[in-house]
């Protein structure tokens, strides 16, 4: 036995019993991770672990009215797709649409009712009951109600549909008040005002893409952001490559080439704002070669004397050859089909830009027409008045609000602060207001000013349905059901009007306890529609085969007899665009264009959304200025550099991105980012366009001019790098993109003035 | 020159008997974690017995793992299922009190997992099942167990060390068994 002293043996023993710790630990570290089997109290009838269940619903992503099916496993939702059944998106999705699980797991998602408590700078939230929050908000309705001073009460949402668009109406009939707006910023009022005045319905008609074999698009970016984009990429596809003998041509006309632009067979950058001259030009040309017989042909050839195709050259910027070309090419090729909208209907003068492209779908006689435009009938869901909101109805309720008429303001799914021009002077606006109530799910900018936030649940959580619009050429309606359990304690949009409704004494008109309920009650119009074998089966069943089906539909068509108006041809006419500031002081134009991933800027708390590159710049994360080469190299500016953006109501700091695709004095931001609140994903990220927007109107609708905002450049000097995920867009003699000539030579050089080529750096 | 390696023993003796504990001291506690802590036979919320119920009782496994014939994983039976039979069955048991205290609760049972496989194993029941494999074959004796254990008899019926669930487990069987596709690698790891 060695010999061991005290001190020796106090070591040993203290080694022994870290090391028998160490062991223990280092079994301990490598077991598994203990997992827990959580099971069902009460095991739901349509659960099965393990397995997937399949639910039916609506999309409400961007107003296009998707039929989604959602997988769901363990009553968790896991991907979303488009519903094969419904005729607006048949199986496929965009997307945003795809990222809207995002929405629902949202961790910056507002999970309980919430009160403003302190003022200014202290102000925070705190958490509330739901029955504190629907006792304050109720109490104060009620007591206006009995005051009749119900007018006092304004109630802002998103443009919605179906039977949530009439609860919003009953509830505010209650009140009598008709302060009840439906605000999106993207809203197409121009269009919707076109097609009052020439087909006498404010409704929005069928455009089929599918069996057209010539599509003349002025401005609308149909494949990204207009009206229904998924439907319009199903046409798009259809038209190109769903039929044996025909492939669909397509021309855009555009100052900056969007994704259509590119998908486009021939590009056309037009003047901004001057796409309805352009219109009206064809229009011409189409009567003075006797292409029209109709028996109106004397109006219309008194109405279109002054668009000659020299005139139109002239203002458009757009050679006389390509306009006549463009114009024989429409009327010879059947079915063929002109749509309008984007940019071309933010102006000045953008209700008369789409009358003038109806004008020339109705001289070659497209209209009602397959692969033309096929009006809609009479949309199948509940009748409710038209409550669009233009920017100046927004600027009127701001008015109202300074004014202190308004004594509470409710407002549902829409981000005013964020999305309308701070011209318009919205914030201050509201700080006027005693009462704002969100019903927001998320902390947006809007909601960061309200009093009291009574948070609703995402679409995947709720009840609703929607009758889209446009439809189909015939009536098509879903509904939309939650397809998970609420995740936090939020509440349906619905559940909380009605209950804000008995609040204030309404319940003998809005007898029902929730919107299932008064969902059913609506649906049983519908139901009444049916045939007899339907009815035979009684409303349940019927209920549930359209929540199974996650679709209704009906084919009976929209007439297809239509009589223009003598009326409209003396007042076809498209003034030249007005902008705001002068060209001497800002020579450029400002073109802000919806980001296919974020739309209005609503898609910019979806990681998803933030970190998918931009089709066209593949660009993520930021903001960027996209500029004209030649433009670009006479400033002296490459890719990064950051540019201050003036116009005459503000200043935007942006990194340039060189983009040969847009005209010289044209440049484009897309919206979407910068916001100041909305979630951790999109705070503090790029800038928002419209925060720079000139307040200038077109005068019919009142809509907003976003497109006519002049601006000029101004190098700062500073740098950054672009994030993005393509590398050199040169060939560098690596011959990617081989060519060849077509054989046939194209008319005069430069038919379309501006020249896709890379700028040699 | 003579050279002895004594002193330098002497120096190093303290050292090496340092060495010697620590490596005892680490074996001897991974022996005991291993031997008092095992992580194959965890201590549940509720002391369920399959003993009880599958052996003394035969109830039939798929009873309450019903969903084992049509889906991917087995399936923990709802609280529900249980108190279906306890309400009249053994209800001054206190085991069943503790049941019902989580029933009157509205409160899930929080099993701790026992069985289980790695993430990239794509193993389901419904085929096995449907192919008339005894739950045993995988499982071991449950009917036996009053706790639920990985049983190391599982394999072949001999003992191994550790956790039977291997891969050469799978493999022999669809070798006996002849299963089409039975050992392609993409038939599990999908």
């Amino acid at each position: 036995m060695p010999n061991i002293d005290r001190r020796e043996f106090l070591k040993l023993v203290g080694a022994g019993g870290v090391s028998v710790g160490a062991g223990f630990m280092l079994r301990e570290a490598n077991k598994d991770p203990r997992e827990y089997l959580i099971p069902h109290v009460l095991a739901p009838e349509d659960f099965s672990s393990g397995l997937d269940t399949f639910y039916n619903s609506v999309c409400s992503m961007c107003p296009a009215g998707c039929g989604i099916s959602v997988r769901t496993r363990e009553g968790r939702a896991k991907k979303i797709e488009g519903n094969p059944a419904h005729p607006v998106s048949q199986g496929r999705l965009c997307t945003l649409g795809q990222a809207g699980l995002q929405a629902l797991y949202n961790p910056d998602r507002l999970t309980a009712p919430m009160r403003r408590t302190g003022e200014g700078e202290s102000a925070s939230f705190e958490e509330i009951t739901w029955e504190q929050g629907l006792k304050q908000v109720g109490d104060r309705l009620d007591l206006l109600r009995a005051a009749r001073r119900g007018n006092r009460v304004a109630f802002l949402t998103q443009g919605v549909r179906g039977h949530l668009a009439q609860l919003f109406e009953s509830f505010m009939r209650q009140l009598g008040s008709p302060r009840l707006l439906h605000y999106d910023f993207d809203h197409p009022h121009t269009l919707y005002a076109a097609n009052q005045q020439f087909f006498g319905e404010s409704r929005l008609p069928y455009y089929d893409l599918a069996n057209t074999r010539l599509l003349l698009s002025f401005g609308a970016d149909y494949l990204n952001n207009w009206i229904s984009p998924v439907h319009h990429s199903l046409g798009f596809g259809e038209s190109r490559q769903g039929r044996a003998d025909v492939r669909g041509r397509f021309v855009q006309i555009e100052p900056r080439m969007s994704i259509s632009g590119a998908a486009a067979d021939e590009w056309i950058p037009a003047k901004p704002g001057t796409e309805g001259i352009l219109a009206l030009g064809l229009a011409h040309h189409i009567v003075a070669e006797g292409n029209y017989s109709g028996a109106d042909l004397g109006a219309w050839t008194n109405a279109l004397a002054d668009y000659t195709p020299d005139a139109v050259a002239e203002q458009t910027g757009v050679p006389v050859n390509t306009i006549t070309r463009l114009a024989d090419s429409f009327v010879d090729t059947t079915p063929s089909l002109a749509i309008g909208g984007g940019a071309a209907g933010n102006h000045s003068n953008g209700v008369d830009t789409l009358v003038a492209v109806n004008a020339l779908n109705y001289l070659v006689g497209n209209i009602g027409q397959e692969g033309g435009l096929v009006l809609n009938p009479e949309p199948a869901g509940p009748a409710v008045q038209q409550h669009r909101a233009s920017y100046s109805a927004m600027v009127e309720l701001a008015e109202a609000a300074r004014q202190g008429e308004i004594d509470i303001l409710i407002i549902s799914g829409t981000n005013p602060v964020f999305t309308l021009p701070p011209a318009a002077e919205f914030a201050e606006a509201l700080a006027q207001i005693p009462l704002v109530v969100s019903l927001s799910s998320f902390l947006d900018e809007t909601t960061a000013l309200a009093d009291v936030i009574l948070p609703s649940h995402t679409y995947l959580e709720s009840w609703g349905d929607d009758f889209p619009e446009p439809g189909v050429g015939f009536s098509v309606g879903a509904v939309s059901q939650p397809v998970v359990s609420p995740l936090y304690n939020t509440r349906g949009t619905g559940d909380i009007i009605l209950d804000l409704a008995r609040r204030m004494g309404s319940s003998s008109v809005m007898p029902w306890q929730n919107m299932e309920e008064f969902l059913k009650y609506g649906w049983r119009r519908i139901y009444q529609r049916g045939d007899s074998q339907t009815l035979a089966q009684g409303f349940d069943a019927f209920w549930t085969s359209v929540l199974k089906a996650g679709a209704w539909g009906e084919t009976t068509n929209g007439s297809t007899a239509f009589t223009l108006n003598p009326d409209v041809i003396a007042g076809i006419g498209v003034a030249p665009p007005e902008f705001s500031g002068s060209e001497e002081d800002y020579p450029f134009i400002l073109h802000p264009y919806l980001s296919p991933n974020f739309h209005d800027g609503r898609g910019a708390n979806l990681p998803w959304m933030q970190e998918l590159p931009d089709p066209m710049t593949s660009v993520v994360y930021g903001s960027w200025v996209e500029v004209n080469p030649v433009t670009a190299e006479e400033m002296g500016l490459s890719e990064g550099d950051l540019v201050d953006i003036q116009s005459p109501h503000g200043q935007l700091r942006v990194p340039v991105f060189v983009y040969p695709a847009i005209m010289p004095n044209v440049i484009a931001i897309p919206i979407g980012q910068g916001h100041g609140e909305y979630g951790r994903y999109a705070k503090g990220r790029g800038v928002n366009p419209i925060e720079i927007l000139s307040p200038l109107l077109e005068p019919i609708t009142g809509n907003l001019a976003s497109s006519a905002t002049r601006v000029n450049l101004t190098p700062t000097g500073g740098r950054v790098k672009l994030v993005k995920t393509g590398g050199v867009s040169r060939d560098l003699g690596r011959d990617i993109v081989q060519h060849t000539s077509l054989g046939v030579e194209v008319s005069s050089a430069a038919d379309n003035s501006i020249p896709i080529t890379e700028v040699t750096t | 020159m003579n050279i002895s390696i004594v002193p330098a023993l002497k120096v190093l003796r303290p050292a090496a008997m340092l060495v010697i504990v620590i490596l005892v001291g680490l074996v001897l506690g991974y022996w005991a974690n291993a031997t008092f802590v095992p992580g194959n036979s965890p201590e549940q919320p509720i002391a369920f017995s399959h003993k009880i119920h599958a052996g003394d009782n035969e109830v039939p496994c798929l009873y309450c793992h019903t969903q084992a014939r049509r889906s991917p994983s087995a399936g923990v039976p709802a609280v529900s299922k249980c108190v279906g039979c306890h309400l009249e069955v053994a209800t001054e048991k206190p085991q069943i009190r503790l049941l019902m205290s989580y029933w009157e609760n509205r409160e899930p049972i929080p099993w701790i997992k026992v069985h289980d496989l790695p993430d990239f194993v794509h193993f389901t029941h419904k085929r096995h099942v449907l192919a008339n494999i005894e739950c045993q074959t995988c499982h071991g004796p449950v009917e036996t167990m009053d706790r639920i254990t990985v049983s190391s008899r599982a394999v072949n019926g001999s003992a191994q060390v550790g956790h039977p669930w291997k891969m050469g487990l799978c493999l022999s069987c669809h070798r006996e068994n002849e299963v089409v596709n039975g050992i392609d690698c993409l038939t599990c790891h999908k």
